[in-house]
């Protein structure tokens, strides 16, 4: 076993009250805290999908939080918005960009810590009681409910901002000597990017929620009701109903929060597939400027959506245009994964399972996302189960194998011990064909039931084989939830194991976060900075253990092979 | 081994492409052992976060003012529109901001030639400006309320009240920067008084260029 030989290695807790412990303005604590919400919040959102699925099949279950829906729409509609806001900002925005990120990335290039630790300690207590409001406003009724749900909005953009601020100052002034730009992991660069787009997207939403608030609140007239309704299309103002505003409101969100929960998933899954490939990034200059492109083009279809909705005639086909141009980036993208895997020597850990599952969802979604690109197509296919199943798969899904692909890739460096493979191979398998046996379905169900692509009677024909579909999905909705109880298992099973003696570095990893000890020593490197040599993917295919880290100097590698 | 020595052939390719771009940093491969790396105090203490930091800070509030300008300039078109009079009250806060922002340069140039003295006097002068600019504006928001112009009354009005109250907001944080640059004992930090009065100096300058911007918006765009 090799350890590193660090003395001032302090466990966390000494010394340290309770309180400077739960306010800690340590990067690696704050992004475990970040970590444990999306944990807790992911639970809670798949249990509420189990739920909005049981009651789609069969209304008249009595369901916790649910009976007595049919005579109240609004508390389907809060379900499904407790659901998407815990799973969206809860899990999607904070794990693979603030959990993740605040973790590694002073530790991938070789800072002590974030730039400005107090602020980040502020940020994930912003995060924490914009969590808070957002449950909250769960139990109050509808209108006070809104007005609590817009203010934990503003307060998430407010702790997003200042996280993006400090994640973009963090990657800019403190990267360790030899760290240039083109040496920089391509996580990095994906949680830099990110962190920019955060950056512009989160203060418009703010001012945008800064207005409605006005607006409900004090009475003034940024956006006047009577002429939001003017520009729905008219049967969504037939219905009239509240959920409906609702869910247009979060659409707005939606659009940008794609691309922000994305990006740095992007990141990790290119790291990880190159990493068990034992080869570099294929065309990693392409990678980089394709992460970039996706955030430049991420900022304009959600301008796009903020800006323009409803003035401009040609704006459909501007949208269009934009939201099929983000195919260039992800081929980019697509093309460096297969090119990177194939002809790799592959190691089939969980890890690198979930990286390709990732790929492979992301595959599916995109497929369908080309339909709704397109703005003659998308009015007929919109706004039901086809949309529903697309940004699942390509959104919800494929960005949570993402994140368990990190997981189970960082869970030594976090907690100072691997977890379990035959338990994490048996969840992936399971959660894979799951996923598939819900939101492929779900396509269908979309196109067959409520799409105008039919004529009527043909649609009344189908309307019987619709129920047995959407049975099968509830069923694997059901199956799905319960294989999580694989990953609780081997979470905390391995949570509990020993943590002394483990090797710096299991994964045969190039990057500066695999040269210290795990879990991370308290002050990361050590007196001494670390220094970078040479890119982050030197792997070679033709054996194991033939790769050379950033952190080895070229004489020590020589004497090593020598 | 042959693996080793196309480790060494990629790497050299590798040195030759990185060698050039990396800006400020030094590339690679000085000595072995990262003996020679910096000591970790003096990367700490560079003051180069805290210049990047506001300019980031910079653009991510002109993106909130951005945004709620593009909002006045769509919204403008509707009918429920009535232009609001500015008070002529706000002509002299700009005077007064303006000044402000002088008397600012001034106390950085005294703090150069190590006047502490003439620093902290034209920083107060600096401070009472900013406190000032507040009170005028508030007294601007009295004037308009007087004639029966409220937040709720008109979209117009709304947008007058959202600016020059979220510029406020903003200018209330510039001032409680300048009263913490003025107050701390610098002496134990890693920080110079200099490098944060300049810091703050940037922030103060763009909360007076946006106010110029957020000035001709609603003068012109009535």
């Amino acid at each position: 076993m090799v350890t590193y030989d660090d003395g001032g290695n302090a466990s966390p807790s000494t010394g340290a009250s309770f309180l400077s412990r739960v306010f800690s303005t340590r990067h690696k604590t704050i992004g475990l805290q970040y970590l444990w919400l999306s944990l807790a919040s992911v639970l809670v959102g798949m249990v509420l999908s189990a739920l909005l699925r049981v009651h789609a099949s069969w209304p008249d279950a009595a369901i916790p939080f649910l009976s007595g829906l049919e005579t109240t729409p609004e508390r389907f509609a809060a379900v499904r918005l407790l659901h998407g806001s815990l799973m969206v900002f809860f899990v999607l925005t904070a794990a693979p960009q603030l959990g993740f990120g605040n973790f590694l990335l002073p530790l991938q290039i070789g800072a002590e810590e974030m730039a400005f630790p107090t602020l980040n300690c502020l940020s994930l207590w912003l995060t924490v009681t914009s969590l808070a409001g957002m449950t909250a406003s769960f139990f109050r009724p509808l209108s006070q409910g809104i007005n609590v749900w817009l203010i934990s909005a503003a307060i998430f953009s407010l702790a997003a901002l200042l996280s993006a601020l400090n994640f973009c100052v963090t990657t800019i002034v403190l990267r360790t000597s030899g760290m240039t730009l083109p040496r920089m992991p391509v996580t990095v660069w994906a949680w830099f990017v990110n962190a920019i787009l955060s950056m512009l997207i989160f203060s418009v939403l703010l001012a945008g929620c800064t207005a409605v608030l006005s607006d409900r609140l004090l009475g003034s007239n940024f956006f006047s009701t009577a002429a939001f309704l003017a520009q729905q299309p008219q049967n969504l103002v037939r219905q009239g109903s509240l959920p409906v505003l609702w869910q247009r409101l979060f659409w707005y969100f939606a659009q940008a929060e794609v691309y922000v929960a994305m990006l740095p998933c992007f990141g990790i899954v290119t790291h990880l597939v190159a990493t068990f490939s034992r080869k570099p990034v294929w065309k990693e200059r392409l990678v980089v400027l394709a992460i970039c492109g996706v955030g430049v083009i991420g900022f304009c279809v959600w301008g796009y959506h903020m800006f323009a909705t409803g003035m401009n005639p040609y704006a459909p086909l501007v949208f269009s245009v934009l939201a099929s141009s983000l195919g260039i980036p992800a081929a980019f993208l697509l093309a460096s994964w297969l090119g990177t895997l194939w002809d790799g020597r592959i190691q089939f850990t969980t890890s690198v399972l979930f990286a390709i599952g990732f790929i492979s969802l992301f595959i599916a979604g995109g497929l369908s996302g080309i339909f709704l690109a397109r703005h003659d197509l998308s009015r007929a296919a919109v706004n039901e189960d086809f949309v529903i199943g697309h940004f699942h798969l390509v959104m919800g899904v494929a960005a949570t194998f993402a994140i368990l692909a990190g997981l189970f890739f960082w869970f030594p460096k976090l907690f100072g011990c691997r977890m379990n493979e035959t338990l994490g191979k048996a969840h992936f398998w399971l959660t894979f064909a799951g996923v598939y046996c819900i939101f492929m379905p779900m396509h269908w169900l979309g196109l067959l039931t409520q799409s105008n692509l039919l004529p009527e009677v043909q649609r009344v024909a189908v309307a019987s084989a619709g129920a047995s579909i959407r049975t099968l999905v509830t069923v694997a909705t059901i199956w799905t939830v319960a294989a999580q109880a694989l990953f609780v298992a081997n979470f905390f099973g391995s949570l509990l194991r020993t943590k002394k003696g483990q090797e710096n570095n299991p994964w045969r990893a190039t990057t500066l976060e695999w040269s210290i000890a795990s879990p991370a020593p308290e002050d990361n490197f050590g007196a001494e900075a670390p220094v970078v040599y040479r890119g982050a993917y030197e792997l070679l295919a033709a054996s194991l253990d033939e790769f050379a880290p950033q952190y080895i100097s070229p004489e020590l590698l020589a004497q090593k092979a020598r | 081994m042959p693996g080793t020595t196309s480790t060494h052939e990629i790497e050299l390719i590798l040195e030759k492409k990185n060698g050039g771009g990396g800006g400020d940093l030094p590339p690679a491969g000085r000595n072995g052992g990262g003996g020679d790396g910096k000591k970790r105090p003096n990367r700490q203490a560079s003051p180069a976060r805290y210049y990047t930091g506001v300019a980031i800070g910079i653009i991510s509030v002109l993106m909130f003012f951005m945004a709620l300008a593009s909002a006045f300039l769509v919204r403008k078109g509707g009918a429920d529109w009535v232009p609001v009079h500015i008070p002529a009250l706000l002509w002299f806060n700009t005077v007064v901001l303006l000044v402000s922002s002088a008397t600012l340069e001034v106390a950085r140039k005294h703090l150069a030639h190590s006047d502490p003295l003439g620093f902290k006097r034209f920083w107060l002068v600096t401070t009472v400006l900013g406190v000032v600019f507040l009170i005028g504006q508030v007294v601007a928001w009295r004037t308009l309320v007087k004639q029966g112009i409220y937040l709720a009354s008109n979209p117009a009005s709304s947008f007058f009240y959202i600016f020059t109250g979220a510029h406020g907001l903003h200018l209330i944080g510039g001032i409680a920067a300048l009263i913490y640059v003025a107050k701390r004992n610098f002496d134990a930090t890693q920080v110079t008084r200099t490098v944060a009065a300049e810091v703050t100096s940037y922030y103060w300058h763009f909360m007076d260029a946006l106010w110029l911007f957020l000035l001709a918006l609603l003068y012109l765009g009535k």
